[in-house]
């Protein structure tokens, strides 16, 4: 009797143990997140969502899996490409499902911890919901969301890799989504040579430090540093193209005085973001100078700052044009950290 | 002895899951008119002489929460978002893990709060896969009605309507409240409530389907469809 009480203790003893390092084992590596200095508090919400090493990684595997979309063509990463800080790479619009153009050009994804309000005329109001818009766009990657959890459901790696990073293998559209925000929020851009003179690391030659003169008198009242946008809507004098007819902000709100207001796009990294603005109709820098010295139609929801256009000498637009070169973050574009997973862990040989 | 005492605790454990059953359910019942609903086959008219078949007939139901014993109580339902869905019938079944006696209030939100149009992407009835989610212009639809009519000048002479919105003067979540006048009520088994289709046409707006066939985001249309379908609900038996 009293070895069997002796046996059930010790039994008791080695099970809770056990579980002990099961919990243990099961438990994701916190993923810090850090702030660059003189940044504000991010909007990302890290109580409701915390990073984690599975989860960031679990993040970077959907964000490059092909089979998010109907025919497991197109991935979020088909669209927005590293090299391009994240944007598809010269190319007003995005290609979609079926041969199908997207409407607007795809925005850069970078900073998106301190964006509350997400595309051009900011309609989704939760970095959390985003991920869903793209995916079941008939004119980008067209699928539904019952199918793509059905997919990854299926998935063995990605029934491991969910339970790593949330505890359980439950997979549903909150955590998918989750998992997409934890890569999505730390794709931050803070070191191009303009945050490096900044820092009082390196300085700016003649032609850059005139050109940022030139840019906080001309441009920064909107594309307000160090985001370089104010992430608020303003119409610079695009006229509508009928072909489109994106109203911009107005279709959103319903209000006229709405009407053809996009978001402040962010100026990091903008040498290699082009084509320029909401449908990418600007190709190069000096298309975007044009517009703002001579082309811009000025109507009556034109933002205030323009409504006599925006001057500026060829000497200007050559001294910020090399200013606003220096935001070009090299590390940003080619951290491994942010690349394909097969690419960045192994070398995989393509049998044709 | 030990065996007996066993018995006993099994039978107690027994006597209280069976007593535990003793549920009250509320049936929810959808009409067109004095007509039951069937979805498809079936032509219908407004009172605009419209004809019209129902596709998907979908709403949510939030709160929801009932004032019983005399109204010194107040029960409420375990679940905070329900969606129902006509093709569904579990969903138009619900079950309170309480029996209720001598009701004197039924009350929910037609919708969805505020709050959870804003906190992101939400887990079971309110996941965005149920096809009650706005993807371009962040939000719930919290009533869903579609179907076809000659009547309709839209490609393929559909009509849907998708009633949502959050923000201020475009929140279209409708508190209902459905009172019970009859005196006493020793137990209830089953409350019937009928959701009647036509009420989506007519009331406090006319909305012909000539006129209006497609409500795809918030604004006027979509609260004029919320004022008049927040009286579609009536309770028709208590037992």
């Amino acid at each position: 009797m009293k070895q069997t009480k002796v046996f059930l203790i010790l039994l008791c003893m080695v099970c809770a143990g056990v579980a002990f390092i099961t919990i243990e084992k099961h438990k994701p590596t916190p993923l810090k997140f850090i702030i660059p200095k003189g940044w504000t508090k991010p909007a990302f919400d890290f109580k409701r969502n915390p990073l984690t090493q599975e989860g960031f990684e679990l993040g970077k595997k959907l964000f490059y899996d092909e089979r998010l979309s109907k025919d497991s063509t197109i991935s979020c990463a088909s669209c927005h490409q590293q090299f391009s800080a994240f944007a598809t790479f010269d190319h007003p619009f995005s290609h979609g499902y079926n041969n199908s153009f997207t409407t607007r050009n795809a925005p850069a994804l970078q900073n998106l911890a301190w964006q509350k309000e997400f595309m051009w005329d900011c309609g989704i109001n939760h970095l959390e919901v985003q991920p869903i818009t793209p995916i079941v766009a008939e004119n980008e990657m067209a699928e539904t969301l019952e199918n793509v959890i059905l997919k990854l459901k299926r998935d063995t790696a990605y029934v491991r890799m969910f339970k790593a990073a949330f505890g359980d293998a439950t997979i549903n559209t909150q955590r998918m989504n989750k998992a997409l925000n934890q890569f999505m929020v730390m794709l931050v851009s803070s070191n191009s040579k303009y945050d490096r003179v900044m820092r009082g690391e390196d300085t700016f030659n003649l032609p850059q430090r005139l050109g940022y003169e030139i840019f906080k008198q001309k441009c920064a009242s909107c594309h307000k540093e160090p985001f370089f946008t104010d992430f608020s809507y303003r119409n610079n004098g695009m006229p509508l193209d009928v072909t489109i007819n994106d109203i911009g902000r107005m279709r959103i709100t319903g209000n006229k005085n709405d009407s053809l207001k996009f978001k402040v796009p962010s100026l990091r990294n903008v040498d290699i973001t082009y084509p320029y603005g909401h449908d990418g109709r600007f190709f190069t820098l000096d298309n975007v100078f044009e517009h703002y010295r001579k082309n811009m139609q000025p109507i009556h929801t034109t933002d205030s700052l323009l409504k006599n256009k925006l001057y500026l000498s060829n000497f200007q637009i050559g001294q910020v044009t090399a200013f606003l070169f220096t935001l070009t973050d090299s590390t940003f574009l080619k951290n491994p950290m942010f690349a394909a997973p097969a690419y960045s862990k192994q070398t995989i040989l393509h049998q044709h | 002895m030990r065996k007996n005492v066993t018995l006993c605790m099994l039978f107690s454990l027994l006597y209280f899951i069976a007593s535990a059953q003793n549920n009250t359910v509320i049936k929810l019942v959808h009409k067109v008119g004095d007509k039951t609903l069937k979805l498809h086959t079936e032509t219908y008219f407004n009172q605009f002489n419209e004809p019209f078949t129902v596709h998907k007939f979908k709403y949510y139901i939030t709160g929801l929460q009932i004032e019983y014993e005399n109204g010194k109580k107040k029960y409420t339902f375990e679940k905070p978002y329900h969606l129902v869905a006509e093709e569904d019938s579990t969903t138009k079944m619900i079950t309170l893990n309480k029996p209720l006696k001598n009701i004197t209030t039924i009350s929910f939100l037609l919708g969805v709060d505020s709050l959870r149009n804003v906190s992101g992407a939400q887990t079971d009835d309110l996941d965005p896969m149920k096809g009650m989610f706005w993807t371009w212009n962040t939000g719930y639809i919290y009533a869903k009605l579609e179907g076809q009519s000659d009547s309709s000048h839209a490609a393929a002479h559909y009509f849907s309507y998708h009633v949502g919105g959050y923000k201020f003067n475009e929140n279209a979540a409708r508190k209902i409240v459905l009172k019970i006048d009859e005196k006493s009520q020793p137990s209830i088994n089953e409350i019937t409530i009928e959701a009647d289709i036509l009420k989506w046409f007519a009331g406090a707006n006319e909305i012909k389907i000539s006129n209006a066939a497609v409500c795809h985001q918030p604004g006027a249309l979509a609260m004029m469809l919320a004022d008049n379908y927040k009286n579609m609900f009536t309770i028709t038996a208590i037992r």
